[in-house]
């Protein structure tokens, strides 16, 4: 056989190889896929991939009578205000530290990223209790407030960023009689446009499925995000499997659409992790 | 970046101004300043006040309820003395052991085999993300159903193939091991990311150096590529190995620590401490525990194995 040929064999060989990995990597989700499209005598009766008849209704007993639309509201409603926080103020930050001079900015600045290695149970308990002194307690504030003012990898990948835009460049605006707020608006934002959807998806997956802290946060059931809801079935003696999938996949959905469409992102964002430090 | 162009033209007309005075330095001082506020605001409130006031109550004994009461080394005692804080202690660090190197081996291997030119590359190095895009949460449940004894899918198939069904997460003896592979699946997409970003990073002439010298395709990757990519694999080894001290939510959601004390890893048992019993005291002093054990496991870790990374690279 000729070289060309054998290196597309070999080629197709990767690719069945790889194929048949992925499936049985997913198959945990295919198979929370198919639960969730039974109908109940089937669910415990066959073993079947393919359902013998699809069904909606798991969705509907999900989204009503387990409440996950309220649920799904409030993850949206707390994830997507951490985020804009997130972005507004870590970009702040961020140019801060890699645009402007200031006395103390190194010391200022690695103080903070030493925090990225404090596990998050070491600040639990005073966080809750500062949240329970500004009566933030069972209260949107509560989920939101402790995140809201940016993350200390955020703050750190923003910096990374503006470092590496020349300095001649916001200097040259200063001289024009640009404010800093102004330069940081209409030069340095539009600019940071990848690097801010790399920190927005990070920010916003992470926060879509944090448990711990909306777990000890909140009590109310009409302030539960999905995490904390979904979590309340390991307490039911009997579980409908097949609406609990539905649930399941309600939850996971959005965050797999948003992986699907901003994959390059995610991507960057992971990769950035590891060869940044 | 039509701007960016167009103020690189012009060099000239700033290299006559550059003095800055001291007014405007002052200027620049100050919006430096307001700029990091926000950050350092929520800095202040939610981590450094944060971390000093678990060190504090760590010394004393507080069910929220009553004011708290200053009892000194009593909590560390204590824990030192209970069955069950060992317990959890001796879990997390076996499923740590267990889970770091799996993991990052497991996941190495498929970055080398995803590392070559594909088409579709970018569509698998997706799908392996899926699990980990997920909440935990969600991804506990979906395994709690493949794991359940009666009507799980896994006991199905070891039924099928002659096996008997195994109690995944109702039996002492393997609910660890059962957390521990879901675990391991969910962040394997992570490693799998981040390893293939640092294999992309080796040039292809070292690769055609080496094979013009005959080295195999075993030899290529132990001399050439693995010292090559140790800088980055030693890190996902030690960032891996403080993300799993800290799990919370696959044995919070899937056995709740039992059966028995099986799965009472470190984390849920300090949460337990803190909002089932009360002992705001007590989980505090479990808090700054683990991270005096992170710290010292880190550097350990740096000790032992980043001087060979060193000596890997250079």
């Amino acid at each position: 056989m000729n070289p060309k040929g054998k290196t597309r064999l070999k080629n197709i060989g990767l690719y069945v190889c790889i194929i048949l990995i992925l499936l049985v990597y997913l198959f945990p989700i295919m198979w929370q896929i198919s639960t969730s499209l039974k109908e109940s005598k089937e669910v415990f009766s066959d073993y079947n991939f393919i359902p013998k008849k699809i069904t909606w209704e798991n969705y509907r007993v999900a989204w009503t009578q387990f409440n996950v639309k309220r649920y799904l509201f409030n993850t949206i409603v707390v994830s997507f205000a951490i985020t804009c926080g997130t972005l507004v103020f870590c970009s702040m930050a961020g140019y801060a530290y890699g645009q402007l001079n200031f006395p103390g900015k190194n010391i200022l600045f690695f103080l903070f990223l030493s925090t990225l290695m404090v596990p998050v149970t070491v600040t639990l308990i005073p966080a809750y209790i500062i949240i329970l002194t500004f009566n933030w307690g069972d209260t949107y504030w509560g989920l939101i407030m402790p995140y809201f003012f940016g993350s200390a990898l955020g703050t750190f990948l923003m910096r990374q960023f503006y470092m590496s835009i020349p300095k001649d460049l916001s200097e040259a605006a200063t001289i024009d009689g640009a404010g800093y707020l102004q330069i940081w608006w209409s030069i340095m934002l539009p600019m940071s446009k990848p690097a801010l959807m790399t920190l927005g998806v990070m920010t916003l997956v992470l926060h879509w499925n944090n448990l711990i802290w909306p777990l000890v946060i909140t009590h109310s059931p009409q302030l539960k995000v999905l995490a904390v809801g979904l979590s309340d079935f390991r307490l039911y003696r009997t579980i409908q499997w097949n609406s609990m999938m539905a649930a399941v996949m309600i939850a996971t959905a959005p965050m797999l659409i948003i992986l699907m469409t901003a994959q390059r992102f995610f991507i960057k964002g992971i990769q950035l992790q590891g060869v940044s430090r | 970046m039509a701007l960016y162009q167009m103020e690189l033209k012009k060099p000239h007309r700033m290299r006559g101004i550059k003095k800055i005075s001291g007014c405007q330095r002052r200027r620049e001082w100050v919006a430096g300043y307001l700029f990091i506020l926000p950050n350092f605001i929520g800095f202040l409130t939610f981590m450094a006040l944060p971390i000093l006031a678990t060190i504090a109550i760590s010394f004393t004994e507080w069910d929220l309820i009553s004011p708290p009461k200053w009892v000194g080394f009593a909590n560390y005692q204590n824990l030192f003395r209970e069955r069950v804080f060992w317990i959890s202690l001796k879990n997390t660090i076996w499923f740590t052991i267990l889970n770091v190197p799996i993991q990052s081996f497991l996941a190495l291997f498929f970055a080398v085999l995803l590392n070559k030119k594909l088409k579709a590359l970018t569509l698998f190095r997706t799908l392996f993300l899926f699990p980990w895009v997920c909440m935990a949460v969600a991804i506990g449940l979906t395994w709690m159903w493949l794991f359940n004894t009666q009507f799980g899918v896994i006991n199905y198939f070891l039924r099928k193939i002659g096996f008997s069904g195994v109690n995944w997460l109702t039996s002492t003896n393997t609910a660890l091991y059962s957390v521990l592979i879901v675990n391991i699946w969910q962040y394997l997409g992570w490693h799998i990311v981040l390893l293939l970003a640092a294999l992309q990073t080796v040039p292809e002439e070292l690769y055609e150096a080496a094979r013009v010298d005959g080295a195999n395709g075993w030899q290529i990757f132990w001399k050439v590529t693995f010292p090559l990519i140790s800088p980055i694999f030693f890190y996902d080894l030690v960032v891996n190995m403080i993300l799993t001290f800290q799990i919370f939510d696959l044995p919070f959601t899937m056995t709740g620590g039992g059966p028995g004390h099986a799965t009472r890893l470190f984390n849920l048992y300090l949460y337990q401490k803190g909002f089932l019993y009360l002992q705001m005291g007590h989980a505090c002093t479990m808090g700054v525990i683990l991270f005096i054990i992170i710290i010292i496991a880190t550097y350990l870790m740096f000790r032992f194995m980043g001087r060979k990374i060193n000596y890997l690279t250079s």
